[in-house]
């Protein structure tokens, strides 16, 4: 158990270090893009009937909420909030927390990808130990075929048919936000059902889309497995089939906790598509707007939260191997 | 990958390579199909652009035109043939992929296996930088790099999705080698005075290459699935005949979600990278056995 | 293998209690009543998106105050094609304005009260009326000699409030800065404000290091204003705010309106959206009992159009978009150039392909929107040169240019290629249709064309204005203010700065002119004329002065077309008839307010 004690002290160090270097690269990539947002948003306000002079001083008000000061200065302010946790205020909703803001729509986000990303790790890894087995018959050829096309369709299509077929044409499943505003919010049946039921379309997206993806990887690595001379021997002995297959699945399932625990850590940034096609609330979506109305603040924070999001599973991939992997958990590990 | 493998052979392995190749081939005539579709679409990428004028006519007067035998997949929104804007399009997209894939796992595999060989101080370096190339997120990061790049070429499309692409491929080739080492044969081989070239060319490589083969097959779909779905968001520069802005102009200026008119607009890209997907899984599924010589004693 | 499945488990219940977490933090709501309520969903194209976290606050840029349901304004402008003091009843029931435009008396609505009982007073609107000037108003400028501004806000009565202009720099659109502005419960928005504001802004609307300091001040509260959160919704409007998911605000009937028994529907449902498309769904599907504008494609509109109860609604909308030129450039600096592409791009066959369903092509170049034209202008309109589409015409205005063809190929005067540059910003979908046709049609006419896109808005409005475009689409005519309409053509971004009336013009290139007409501009008929001078007087001549004035810079901008008018939109609105009544139908002034506004005025009824 110490080994796993001082892995996770190390981890944890690192962990800091690399997030302090990553929110200062992405501080200082966030700081110089280009483009002026109270010009856009003077043309937006012109449009919509308001007095150029008026315009004018809105846009200041609104903007008055940008961090102020050089580059550095604002750097320095950065790192201080990070310290406290105090990541400041956004343009887009001034007054609100950017941490506030944040983990409202992150909550959005978590709930249907980490579903969906379980769901079909699970289906995905047992439809790959088959494929490889049977990678001879008709069966394989049909798991790994499908399994390819289906990771070679990518999210955002996937989520296009799906909402063309369920939303517009059999008009079944919703596509507006995450449950219905009629229903009384609150731990009732109505309401639960609701969420469900406008959650079903990102999670099914999720999970077709990436199903093929856990496949073909899973397939992939009992391959390099059956190779092995372990299992070949076991084999030579006459062990039973479930025991080798329970070695198979072991040994092969391996490298795919990295693939897993990247994919987690990466769950907060990557549903940007499914969320502008399902008009879901999360962070990919609040990170185009921050991005597009250039709220630094909301958009360092995004950066930040992913960040984090994927440190922690990284060092949750790792004590994950450690536990199962018994020659890692000898120490013999090389990182 | 077979240049790296190669390199390291006499010419009579060199052979056998081939004869093993041909047999695998023969074996499942899908994966001729699939070695058909690849070719097939290199030389649209290389020629296809060269049997059309450089800009398409119009024909305001057949705006989301049906499917006919002049237009097989309709007309756009501004009455050109669909077709031909696949076809003139497919350069961008498979350029941008093939400098994407080879980047991704050249540099992947490379700082991988250097990484997971050598270990120790190396190992250390390089993984701390591969953690925090993984760490930057790629989507967001490439939503900023959009305001800053214009992707105008292919080759710098491919360049920046490569370099942002090749982290998960060190990752997974460096626990590769890391196991595979844990099962001796790297030590043995040592032991029998084999040079480090031998080893990582005959013994990691080989063994490693349906991993990295996979690992490809991800990277160029992912690039194009990248570059696509930049393209389809609306923040990259417009470019008519990019099967992403096709796809972004279909579904939110055509309405292809809505109404049946703009649909074979949108599927005449969605089926170019359908196709090349299929093209590109059963290639590597051949791949898979002649690089693996227990499977294809099965 | 048992392991794993005890981690995947382990991570399920992560999922399901942050399910429910999510439910124990949304607010418990109160029921709905008997029966079956009648709901009202719409979207509002101003805030397509709803936030859970913005309070409601209608200065707020994401708050989940709505125009016309539960914000409310003195009075709701008519957006008269001519006369912009045209106004419906708000909180204001009536108002008088003085015949010189010194002043105007507003009486409030007697019976109205805030859904907390307590009823609206002058005093509610005099704390408004302070927020004007910490967020930017037209009548209530801290610029000192600023046009058209108030010089006192006095409190009559407790339903009485007079507001006077100052006279120094008057505006004939006084009135309309007055009452086109939210009031807010003033016992809700105690201490936003400090107890001196008043004295403030008098010291502010002064001139010198202090009054810039205490300016400087005012807008540093605009920061207080707009984050502030009142806890809770106190509304004088129709209706409530109830409750808010990402997805949707509920709003709720308000009984202490003072109009509540003509209120129809019982509840109303705003949607969120992220894009048209989805707003093409909600339609399709006739979930929306109304939506303002969106641009749809043409089969979508027929699909819309069938769908059961659905109807479209046409009415005029102050915008319209052009081709505008940035005369730094070669050839552009080239009337001849700028005239002999007007001839050559046939706006109608732009128009078709671009917005179909939301606009109609331009007339001609004349900077204002052709309905508005009409009654601006008169029979005058017909007199401007119409440029029509001419092939022979373009050509000799290119040859005038001292442009030359060589083999099909126009080059310009110096023997390059001629390339002409389109820019338009990404996501822009009509935009880049149009731009995708015009480019086509140049390259018929032996133009070399091509598009270039900027990333976004703001990248796209900061390259303009540093003049890194050769031409680029820009929206004009937004009026109805007639200063307004012209300040797209001849104003800061054409180098003419309007500082307390007094006009000045920057250099091409300087201080945001990327368009860079000359200042002096000979025009056939009129003279030498400064066009962003005429434009600045606009501001502060009575409506029968502004006619001619109009009418001059109507046929300068049409002989030096600093843009080409391309297409002039269509406010084209969707209603579904199926579970109301009492819409407002085509070229109804009201379409141009939002439906809550319809509910308000009693319009909207329950169909029975």
């Amino acid at each position: 158990m110490t080994v796993v004690v001082r892995k996770l002290a190390g981890h944890l160090a690192r962990g800091l270090v690399m997030i302090f270097v990553v929110a200062s690269i992405s501080f200082f990539i966030i700081r110089n893009i280009p483009g002026d947002p109270m010009l856009a948003a003077y043309e937006k306000f012109v449009a919509s009937g308001m007095d150029p002079a008026a315009a004018t001083q809105q846009v200041k008000v609104i903007y008055g909420f940008q961090p102020e000061g050089s580059v550095w200065s604002q750097y320095l302010d950065y790192l201080a909030g990070l310290a406290t946790l105090d990541l400041g205020q956004t343009v887009l909703n001034p007054g609100v927390a950017v941490t506030t803001d944040l983990f409202e729509a992150a909550k959005w986000t978590v709930i249907p990808v980490l579903t969906g990303t379980l769901l079909s790790f699970l289906v995905g890894v047992t439809m790959g130990v088959y494929a490889a087995i049977k990678r001879s018959g008709k069966l394989g050829d049909i798991l790994n075929i499908s399994g390819s096309l289906l990771h070679g369709v990518p999210q955002y299509v996937m989520a296009l048919l799906l909402a063309a077929i369920f939303a517009t044409t059999l008009q079944v499943l919703p596509l507006d936000g995450v449950a219905d505003i009629l229903v009384e919010p609150g731990f009732n049946g109505p309401y639960i059902a609701s969420l469900a039921q406008h959650a079903t379309l990102p999670v099914l997206t999720y999970c077709l889309a990436s199903y093929g993806g856990w496949t073909l990887a899973m397939k992939s690595s009992v391959v390099t497995v059956l190779g092995d001379d372990f299992i070949l021997a076991a084999e030579l002995r006459g062990m039973k089939r479930s025991i080798v297959f329970r070695y198979i699945a072991r040994n092969a399932i391996l490298p795919l906790f990295t693939i897993l625990a990247l994919s987690l850590g990466l769950l907060f940034a990557g549903a940007v598509f499914i969320e502008k096609i399902f008009n879901y609330p999360g962070l990919g979506l609040k990170l185009i707007d921050a991005v597009t109305n250039r709220d630094y603040s909301l958009m360092g924070g995004a950066f930040l939260l992913i960040t984090v999001a994927i440190v922690v599973a990284n060092i949750f991939a790792d004590l994950l191997y450690t536990v199962i992997d018994p020659r890692v958990r000898a120490g013999k590990e090389g990182a | 990958m077979s240049t790296i493998v190669l390199e390291t052979s006499s010419a009579s392995i060199r052979r056998d390579f081939w004869r093993g190749v041909w047999r695998v081939m023969k074996r499942k005539p899908s994966r001729m199909v699939g070695v058909v579709i690849l070719l097939a679409f290199a030389f649209m990428g290389i020629f296809g652009p060269l049997f059309y004028p450089e800009h398409l006519p119009r024909d305001v007067s057949n705006t989301y035109g049906p499917m006919t035998w002049a237009h097989p997949f309709g007309t756009d929104g501004q009455g050109k043939d669909v077709f031909a804007q696949v076809v003139t399009g497919s350069r961008y997209v498979l350029l941008s992929a093939l400098v994407t894939a080879v980047i991704t796992v050249v540099l992947g595999a490379a700082i991988g296996l250097f990484s997971g060989f050598k270990r120790g101080r190396w190992d250390t370096v390089l993984m701390r930088l591969t953690d925090m190339k993984l760490t930057i997120p790629g989507l967001p990061l490439l939503l900023v790099l959009t305001t800053v790049w214009q992707f105008g070429s292919a080759v710098e499309m491919g360049l920046v999705l490569g370099l942002l692409g090749w982290g998960s491929v060190a990752r997974a080739v460096r626990a590769q080698t890391l196991s595979l080492r844990e099962r001796g044969f790297i030590e043995a081989a040592r032991g029998l005075g084999l040079s480090t070239t031998h080893i990582v060319g005959k013994e990691l490589l080989p063994s490693m290459a349906p991993y990295i083969a996979m690992n490809m097959l991800i990277a160029v779909t992912g690039a194009v699935y990248a570059q696509v779905g930049l393209f389809f968001l609306g923040v990259l520069p417009y470019e008519a005949d990019n099967w992403g802005v096709m796809l972004n102009l279909a579904v939110f200026g055509g309405g292809a979600m809505t109404t049946p008119s703009a649909l074979p607009y949108l599927l005449a890209p969605l089926l170019a990278i359908l196709l090349l997907t299929l093209g590109i899984v059963l290639v590597v599924d051949a791949m898979d056995e002649i690089f693996n010589p227990r499977l294809r004693e099965e | 293998m048992k392991r794993l499945a005890a981690v995947v488990a382990l991570l399920g219940i992560a999922a399901v209690s942050a399910c429910s977490s999510t439910d124990s933090s949304s607010k418990p709501a109160a029921s709905a009543g008997g029966g079956s309520p009648a709901v009202y969903t719409t979207i509002d194209v101003n805030k397509p998106g709803i936030d859970v976290n913005g309070p409601a606050n209608p200065w707020a840029p994401k708050g989940n105050s709505f125009v016309g349901f539960n914000s409310m304004k003195l009075a709701w402008t008519k957006n008269h094609l001519t006369d912009a003091n045209a106004f419906y009843p708000g909180i204001a029931e009536s108002w008088e304005i003085a015949p010189d435009g010194s002043s105007i008396t507003i009486k409030l609505q007697p019976n109205n009260k805030w859904s907390d009982g307590k009823p609206v007073t002058a005093e509610d609107v005099k704390l408004s009326l302070a927020i004007a000037y910490t967020q930017g108003s037209t009548a209530f400028a801290l610029q000192p000699g600023a046009a058209g501004a108030a010089a006192e806000v006095t409190v009559v009565d407790e339903k009485t409030i007079k507001v006077s202009q100052d006279m120094s720099n008057p505006s004939a659109t006084f009135a309309r800065g007055v009452l086109d502005w939210a009031v807010i419960p003033a016992h809700m928005w105690q201490g936003v404000l400090p107890a001196d504001i008043w004295d403030k802004i008098k010291a502010a609307r002064g001139t010198g290091p202090e009054a810039e300091a205490v300016r400087t001040e005012i807008t540093e509260l605009g920061k207080k204003v707009i984050a502030f959160n009142p806890g809770k919704d106190v509304s004088a409007g129709p209706y409530v705010l109830e409750r808010v998911n990402p997805g949707a605000a509920l709003l709720k009937k308000n009984p202490t309106f003072y109009n509540a028994a003509n209120v129809g529907p019982d509840a109303v449902q705003l949607l969120n959206y992220t894009g048209n498309e989805q707003v093409w769904n909600y339609l399709i599907t006739g979930k929306l009992d109304s939506s303002g504008f969106v641009a749809v494609p043409a089969d979508t509109m027929a699909k819309i159009k069938g769908a059961p109860g659905n109807v479209v609604v046409k009415g005029y909308s102050p915008v319209a978009v052009g081709l505008a030129f940035n005369q730094s450039k070669k050839p552009y600096d080239n009337v001849h150039v700028r005239k002999g592409l007007a001839y050559l791009i046939n706006r109608e066959e732009v128009q078709k392909i671009a917005s179909p369903e939301g606009g109609m092509p331009a007339l001609t170049t004349t900077g204002i929107h052709q309905t508005a034209a009409k009654e601006w202008l008169g029979a005058e309109l017909d007199t401007l040169e119409k440029y029509n589409t001419d092939l022979a015409k373009a050509e000799e205005e290119f040859k005038a240019a001292g442009l030359t063809k060589k083999d099909g190929k126009w080059h310009l005067a110096d023997g390059k290629p001629w390339k002409l540059s389109m820019h338009a910003p990404a996501g822009f979908s009509d935009w880049l249709a149009a731009q995708e046709n015009i480019k086509s049609q140049l390259i018929d006419a032996g133009i070399d064309a091509e598009i270039v896109t900027a990333a976004d808005f703001p990248l796209y409005q900061t390259e303009m204005a540093e003049g890194k475009y050769d031409t680029g689409f820009w929206l004009i005519a937004l009026g109805p203010a007639p200063y307004n309409i012209f300040q797209r053509l001849y104003g800061s971004a054409n180098g003419w700065v309007n500082v307390a009336g007094k006009v000045t013009h920057n250099a091409p290139g300087k201080n945001g002119n990327w368009m860079g007409s000359p200042e002096q501009i000979e025009v056939e008929g009129l003279g030498k004329v400064n066009p962003g001078e005429l434009t600045a007087k606009l501001n502060s001549v009575t409506a029968e002065e502004q006619k001619p004035l109009m009418a001059q810079l109507a046929k300068v901008a049409n002989q030096d077309l600093p843009v080409i008018q391309m297409w002039d939109y269509v406010n084209t609105q969707f209603q579904n008839h199926s579970r109301f009544t009492g819409f407002p139908g085509d070229d109804h002034d009201l379409l141009r307010q939002p439906p809550g506004v319809w509910i308000q005025l009693g319009m909207v009824k329950k169909k029975a």
